[in-house]
């Protein structure tokens, strides 16, 4: 029984700056990650697998550099890494990205039964948090998304428990197996890997898909595939280091002022 | 005359303009018909100048405009006595898409109690709605959820489109999915809208699918261009950018659109439209998934800080335990959550979960506010990444400042209690009860 | 018959203790190899200073370190005499008393005399003014103590009876010759003879029980003490050593038989005598970390499971984990500040700091278990190269108001490594602004690296993170090679420490010196226009640096920059110098939260006895850690905290 967990390599955007003057992106001395809430995705795949004994796939679309990416996966205690690079699969947007992401799973299915598929919550630069559902909705899985732990996995009855965090509550859901769970960084605490499992996986290599392999219609995947374009990309006005009601003793005033700001801004409706 | 036609019209060679690329995902890679681009280590292209035959086709796909052609000198001269443009590619408009129309809302709720962001969509659907002069509907569905088609109303609609059945009483992705896909597929809306909540993004990302059409995530503006597509634009990057997408070639366009964002939508409840009641055969016993237990969180100061919107925080500025209770009242109304810095921990006001920082939590709210906090970087590393942060503090020269996005230099005990003064008047301004702010929104695009 | 059976006896004995010490060795041997035999002479002359001196004993202000002096001395003098007791009990026909020289019984006989004193003395301390801890009134040492008092007396005894019996010369034995008349002179003759038998068997048996039961006591020391510091490190144990990074291999020390021979010589060594605990910033402020029972505990670990590994068979008791006696527990490892002030008071120069971080490392590197807060702290040194994750291109930030050059090679003589602190902290900022004032306004011509600067690494090998600070210090050297940098001015005594000791083990010779060093040097050659007590900064009250004082052994040159800056010397606190006490930040405690008592607030508070205006530090750490052990005292606004090269940034002209 497999699970496989989806990672995204993804530049740190915490670290990304915007130029003052231009308002282009500092992208200099930012380095590549794995995706923050995949991470927590990667590390439950390894407690299932620690507690149910599946055997963890992790897989990834992008580029050809992603392979450090997934050495540090294996570092962590993966028993596979797959890459799915093409040229062809460059410029996806979400629908796109499933698409290829689904039938890389499909494909991983026809050796090994897959049980479940973990997916991050969100990525840190797309932002979509659509991949998990459009992986779900193509393969006809079970989708549960925002799931801050998981309960029980029943192999026999082909059934898992997951607790979703919702707006002011929490819900319980059962499931059937196979599955697609989008995960919070909540649900677990990362480990770190071990010299002698980081000695290993530098000698690793991931498993390399590409189109050639996968044999997907050109339509269906890359910017070809994609329902979305991006048209245009600016920088946002930001307002930083601004001192309100400087000078302005009632604090009264100065609160106004600032609250006002605020629904102006949009950040705070009531 | 002749002559000048006979010159071949030089097509340059395209290349990159240091500093713009964002490494978008190889757009321009994978649009370049002559595989005449490489991408290196850090996402940016490489043009092979050879390879390269001019077709401007990386140009205009590249969202960033990071890429521009380049001519020599002598083809720039050439350029410059060639006055006649090409004729501009004539777009081809798919001729299915025109049978979609009008604009659909779905109005999220739950058990019955609708979600704000549903009225700030009807709100800035009625303006799409107009610009494209066609009908703005809801989308309703739920167990005994019949209210919400006339509140719908109220804010504008003037049609919904209603399933009520048990089988739709908690939230669950299959069945309202399954119903959304129904009703889009045989009344065939042009343009989708739902929040960018927690639950509109679980379901929106299955629709899109199911559909095979293009979905723009958590939105923070929406517009029609001239050719009457949507143009969305939402933050990326971790908010670093803003990009502006479409959906041009399959229907509906959806988006999710981000909460507090749009403005609500004016109530007037004597307003009417009429109600298409639709059921769709769907059987418990069929579906996958099953709700078992809700939990209640619990309010408050219980809530939990890595997963709070808002969180006020206070530091040893606040000279004492019992100070902390102002800093409640404002998270109160804010729905959100106390955090401190770790000289209250040490203090004993706080309890050490609460502490933020470098051997604190991490936490990245929407907006943090420190009250009467210095801003060591042991506290920095844990809140500077909030998407905004309000400080207030007496010393104008505190590090703190360096990080605010906004900043009141002053006494906490009157800017606080002021703040929650302003805040509660605006509330009871609007006519609302206290709590029912931005607290129903469901968790939206960020943690 | 006689003879036969003192032979036989004796033999036995003697056999027995060579068994025991033979078994002991052999558990030695179990450790790793390590090459502490090279430099004969400088080891002779540590024996010499260390051991024939006492210097350790004596110094620290450890009142009784007199007595120890004097029972030491005492016992090499008995050493001959009881050495010359055990041939004759062996081979009672070929030698006798009188082949000593009798010049040599006189100093024989004042040496009983002074270690029986010395003896008494100890018990009795033992029991009115006991140590810190309490096993120290254990049995075992008053059975050594009695066997050594009950020796002397069998000595006394035997020689008196001698004495009296005429057999004896009396000239050159005082003492004996006083007990002989004073209570042995009306003794009958054929009484004395069973009392010269009695005395002799007495002092036979005491003698071979005491070496029987030396190998099983604390008081091993007596036999280990010697070779313990012939082989103790010759440099300053400022640095741990390299690890291999090969697969296969096991990384730190997680089973005792992964120490060196000499970590476990260390342990059998121990005296006990809780020097390292008294001074211990964790163990005074009540954390579970006593340095004292980390060496005994793993003495007690290799006595356990060493005849297992011996016979290739798994140890029954885990080094690290929650074993009761002869296990050391995480919390205790992560305790350590790694001040350095157990291993600069050990008499016996046992090394604690290097076996916590390679225990450290074995948790780190093999079992990835170490505190939550540290994750965080190891994702953001291994990715982002700075303690808080920050982006590089921050690095410059503190230099946004001034016009600071990068570093040419070629053009520029010294680099400034500002460091982390230096380039991120709010606070430290300002100290980093004030040096590059004072290289200025000394004419020294310096550069800065910027945002290609990286982070020495010094926390990530405190705490045991072996493999990412191997990598961090490939890639540092990568850039300071590169970029031809021979001379480097570094801010915090921990760069100053890593740069300096640590990479020389990469084969990296760099002139490093930390800022206090190079204003000193500047004021001495008058290159600094001071106004001398410019600014007001009141009673000035100095901390040490453990990495700069203890580990680099630079004590003076602070406290002679404020003396030239304020015109009087600064005061001292009641720790200081090579006893300071740490501020508690280092050894990767910066990173860490701390429970119970903070070392930070203690010291502040032994601070505020002298009644200070200004606390004068020399490092990023100390100067966090004060500020807010001051915050946290409620004192900040009468007691402010500056960098040396503050001080002497408000007092240029
Ligand atoms: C500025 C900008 C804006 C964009 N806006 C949109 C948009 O509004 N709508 C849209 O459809 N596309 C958009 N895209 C494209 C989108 O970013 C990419 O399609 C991307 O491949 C997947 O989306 P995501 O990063 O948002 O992933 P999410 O949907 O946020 O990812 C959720 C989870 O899916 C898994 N996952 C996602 N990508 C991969 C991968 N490549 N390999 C393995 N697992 C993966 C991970 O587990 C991840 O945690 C945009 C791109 C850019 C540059
Ligand atoms: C190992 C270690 C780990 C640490 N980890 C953390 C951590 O995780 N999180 C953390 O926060 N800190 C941490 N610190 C502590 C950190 O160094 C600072 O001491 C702490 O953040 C200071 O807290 P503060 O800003 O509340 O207090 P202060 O620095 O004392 O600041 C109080 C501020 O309140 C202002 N003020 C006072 N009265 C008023 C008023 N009436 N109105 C308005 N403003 C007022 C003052 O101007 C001042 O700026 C750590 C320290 C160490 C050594
Ligand atoms: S299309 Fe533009 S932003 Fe995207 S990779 Fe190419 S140059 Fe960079
Ligand atoms: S180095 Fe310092 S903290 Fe560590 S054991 Fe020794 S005295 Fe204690």
């Amino acid at each position: 029984m497999l699970v496989i967990t989806c990672v995204k390599q993804v530049p740190d955007t915490t670290q990304v700056r915007v130029d003052p003057v231009t308002g282009t992106l500092i992208r200099d001395g930012v380095p590549f990650i794995i995706n923050p809430y995949d991470t927590h995705a990667l590390e439950e795949g390894l407690r299932l697998k620690e507690k149910y004994g599946f055997r963890t796939v992790v897989i990834s679309m992008g580029p050809p550099n992603t392979e450090v990416t997934l050495k540090k996966a294996i570092a962590l205690g993966a028993d596979e890494a797959v890459l799915l690079s093409d040229r062809a699969f460059g410029g996806a947007d979400t629908l796109a990205t499933s698409q290829v992401l689904s039938e890389a799973i499909k494909k991983l299915g026809e050796k090994e039964e897959v049980a479940i598929v973990i997916c991050g919550r969100q990525t840190i630069d797309g932002d979509t948090a659509q991949v998990g559902p459009g992986i779900a909705t193509r393969l006809g899985y079970s989708q549960l998304t925002l799931v801050d732990s998981i309960e029980s996995v029943d192999l026999k009855a082909k059934k898992i428990r997951v607790r979703r965090k919702l707006e002011g509550r929490h819900e319980i859901v059962e499931a059937k197996l196979p599955a697609m769970i989008a995960v919070l960084k909540e649900i677990n605490s990362l480990r770190y890997p071990t010299v002698p499992m980081r000695l290993m996986a530098e000698d690793s290599k991931a498993t390399l898909w590409d189109n050639k392999i996968m044999g997907l219609q050109e339509t269906t995947i890359g910017l070809k595939g994609s329902a979305t374009q991006v048209r245009k990309i600016f920088s946002p006005q930001r307002a930083s280091g601004e001192i309100i009601g400087e000078g302005l003793k009632d604090p009264k005033e100065v609160s106004r002022l600032l609250i006002d700001r605020l629904m102006e801004k949009h950040v705070l409706s009531l | 005359m002749e002559e000048v036609k006979k010159v071949k019209k030089p097509r340059g060679i395209a290349h990159l303009i240091p500093g713009k690329c964002i490494a978008c995902g190889a757009r321009c890679q994978s649009d370049c018909p002559e595989d005449a681009i490489e991408m290196n280590d850090k996402g940016e292209p490489i043009i092979t100048a050879v390879k390269c035959i001019g077709c401007k086709r990386c140009v205009k796909i590249c969202p960033a405009q990071a890429l521009e052609m380049y001519f020599t000198p002598e083809e720039q001269k050439i350029l410059d006595t060639m006055t006649d443009k090409a004729p501009e590619e004539a777009e081809v408009v798919e001729p299915g898409l025109k049978e979609y129309r009008g604009v659909w809302i779905f109005i999220e709720h739950t058990e019955g109690k609708p979600a704000t962001v549903s009225w700030e969509l009807l709100g800035e659907g009625a303006k799409l709605a107009k610009t494209l002069n066609v009908e703005l509907c809801s989308v309703v569905i739920g167990e005994n959820v019949e209210h919400l088609c006339q509140e719908s109303f109220s804010y504008g609609a003037s049609k919904v489109y209603l399933i009520d059945a048990p089988v739709f009483h908690h939230y669950r992705t299959e069945t309202f999915f399954r119903g959304i896909c129904y009703l889009v597929e045989k009344y065939k809306p042009e343009i989708l809208l739902m929040g960018a909540t927690g639950m509109g993004r679980d379901l929106a990302g299955a629709v899109a699918t199911k559909l095979q059409t293009g979905l723009t995530a958590d939105c923070t503006g929406l517009d029609i261009d001239e050719k009457g597509y949507l143009l969305q634009t939402r933050p990326a990057f971790g908010g670093n950018i803003m990009a502006t997408i479409m959906t041009e070639k399959t229907r509906p366009q959806m988006s999710t659109v981000r909460p507090h964002v749009m403005e609500l939508a004016k109530k007037d409840p004597s307003r009417i439209g009429a109600i298409v009641r639709e059921s769709i055969d769907i059987r418990e016993e069929e579906l996958p998934t099953r709700v078992i237990e809700v939990i209640e969180d619990a309010s408050g100061d219980q809530l939990d800080l890595a997963g709070a919107e808002i969180i006020v925080s206070g530091g040893r500025g606040m000279c004492g335990m019992e100070n902390f209770s102002i800093l409640q009242e404002l998270a109160d109304e804010l729905g959100g959550s106390v955090g401190c810095s770790r000289a209250a921990v040490e203090a004993g006001w706080m309890p050490p979960e609460r502490q933020v920082g470098q051997t604190g939590k991490t936490v990245r709210p929407k907006i943090y506010i420190a009250c009467g906090i210095s801003g060591a970087i042991q506290h920095l590393v844990g809140m500077q990444s909030s998407d905004l942060i309000i400080a207030i503090n007496q010393d104008r020269n505190a590090p703190i400042f360096e990080v605010a996005t906004y900043g009141i230099v002053g006494d906490v005990f009157q800017i606080v209690p002021a703040m929650t003064e302003r805040i509660r008047e605006l509330k009871s301004k609007k006519g609302g009860s206290p709590k029912n702010g931005s607290s129903n929104n469901g968790p939206s695009g960020k943690e | 018959m006689f003879i036969y059976i003192s032979t036989i006896i004796f033999a036995v004995a003697i056999l027995l203790f060579c068994w025991s010490c033979y078994k002991r060795f052999r558990l030695l041997m179990l450790g790793k190899s390590v090459d502490r035999f090279k430099d004969f002479g400088p080891r002779l002359k540590n024996v010499i200073f260390y051991v024939f001196g006492q210097r350790c004993t004596v110094n620290h202000g450890y009142r009784f370190g007199w007595n120890h002096l004097v029972l030491f001395w005492s016992f090499m003098f008995l050493l001959i005499a009881n050495t010359e007791f055990l041939f004759e009990g062996l081979f009672p026909d070929s030698v006798s008393f009188s082949m000593l020289p009798v010049s040599l019984y006189i100093l024989i006989e004042i040496a009983s005399v002074l270690a029986l004193l010395a003896v008494c003395i100890a018990m009795l301390r033992r029991l009115a003014f006991p140590p810190s801890y309490i096993e120290a009134r254990s049995m075992d040492a008053f059975v050594i103590l009695g066997l050594i008092a009950l020796l002397m007396v069998a000595f006394f005894g035997l020689h008196a009876s001698e004495i009296a019996k005429g057999e004896l010369e009396a000239t050159f034995m005082p003492v004996s010759n006083f007990v002989a008349s004073t209570l042995f002179s009306d003794v009958k003759q054929e009484t004395l003879n069973d009392y010269i038998e009695a005395f002799w068997w007495l002092h036979a048996i005491v003698l071979l029980a005491f070496l029987n039961y030396l190998p099983y006591s604390k008081h091993m020391h007596i036999l280990t003490g010697i070779p313990n510091v012939f082989f103790k490190s010759l440099t300053k144990v400022n640095t741990q050593i390299r690890e291999d990074f090969k697969k296969g291999n096991v990384f730190g020390v997680g089973q005792i038989n992964l120490f060196t021979w000499k970590d476990l010589m260390d342990s059998y060594s121990c005296t006990e005598c809780g020097r390292c605990s008294d001074n211990c910033p964790a163990t005074n402020t009540g954390k579970s970390l006593n340095p004292r029972l980390v060496i005994h505990d793993i003495k007690a670990n290799l006595l356990k499971n060493g005849p297992f590994f011996d016979n290739k068979k798994a140890p029954v008791l885990p080094l690290i984990g929650k074993g009761g006696e002869g296990s050391v527990s995480e919390e205790v490892l992560w305790s350590c500040t790694t001040c350095g002030a157990c291993m600069e008071v050990c008499p016996v120069s046992i090394e604690h700091v290097p076996k916590i971080v390679d225990m450290r490392r074995n948790l780190v590197e093999m079992n990835a278990k170490m505190p939550g807060e540290l994750l965080t702290f190891f994702e953001s040194m291994e990715q982002r190269s700075n303690p808080w994750g920050i982006v590089p291109s921050d690095r410059v930030k503190w230099a946004t108001d001034i016009t600071v050059k990068p570093f040419e090679a070629g053009k520029t003589e010294y680099l400034f490594y500002v460091g982390c602190f230096g380039a991120f902290d709010a606070r430290s900022r300002k100290v980093s602004l004030a040096i590059s004032k004072i290289l200025d306004a000394g004419g020294i011509s310096w550069g800065i690296l910027g945002k290609d600067e990286l982070c020495c690494g010094d926390s990530m090998r405190r705490l045991g993170n072996e493999f990412v600070f191997d990598r961090m210090t490939k890639d540092n050297i990568k850039i300071l090679t590169d970029k031809g940098i021979k001379k480097i001015i570094t801010q915090c005594p921990h760069c100053f420490n890593t740069l300096k000791n640590d990479y020389r083990q990469y084969g990296l010779e760099l002139e490093v010196i930390h800022h206090t060093e190079l204003i000193n040097n500047l004021i001495k050659a008058g290159k600094l226009p001071l106004n001398v007590n410019g600014a007001d900064l009141g009673n000035v009250v100095i901390h040490d640096s453990c990495y700069l004082g203890r580990y680099n052994g630079l004590y003076d040159v602070p406290r002679e920059v404020i003396s030239s800056v304020t015109g009087r010397a600064a005061t001292e606190m009641d720790r200081c110098l090579e006893k300071s006490f740490c501020c508690g930040a280092g050894g990767g405690r910066m990173w860490m939260e701390e429970e119970g008592k903070r070392i930070n607030v203690t010291r502040v508070e032994e601070a505020l006895k002298k009644d200070p205006k200004t606390v004068c530090v020399s490092c990023p750490y100390c100067l966090t850690m004060f500020e807010d052990g001051l915050k946290s005292t409620k004192a900040d606004d009468k007691v402010q905290v500056l960098d040396v090269a503050e001080i002497v940034s408000m007092g240029l002209k």
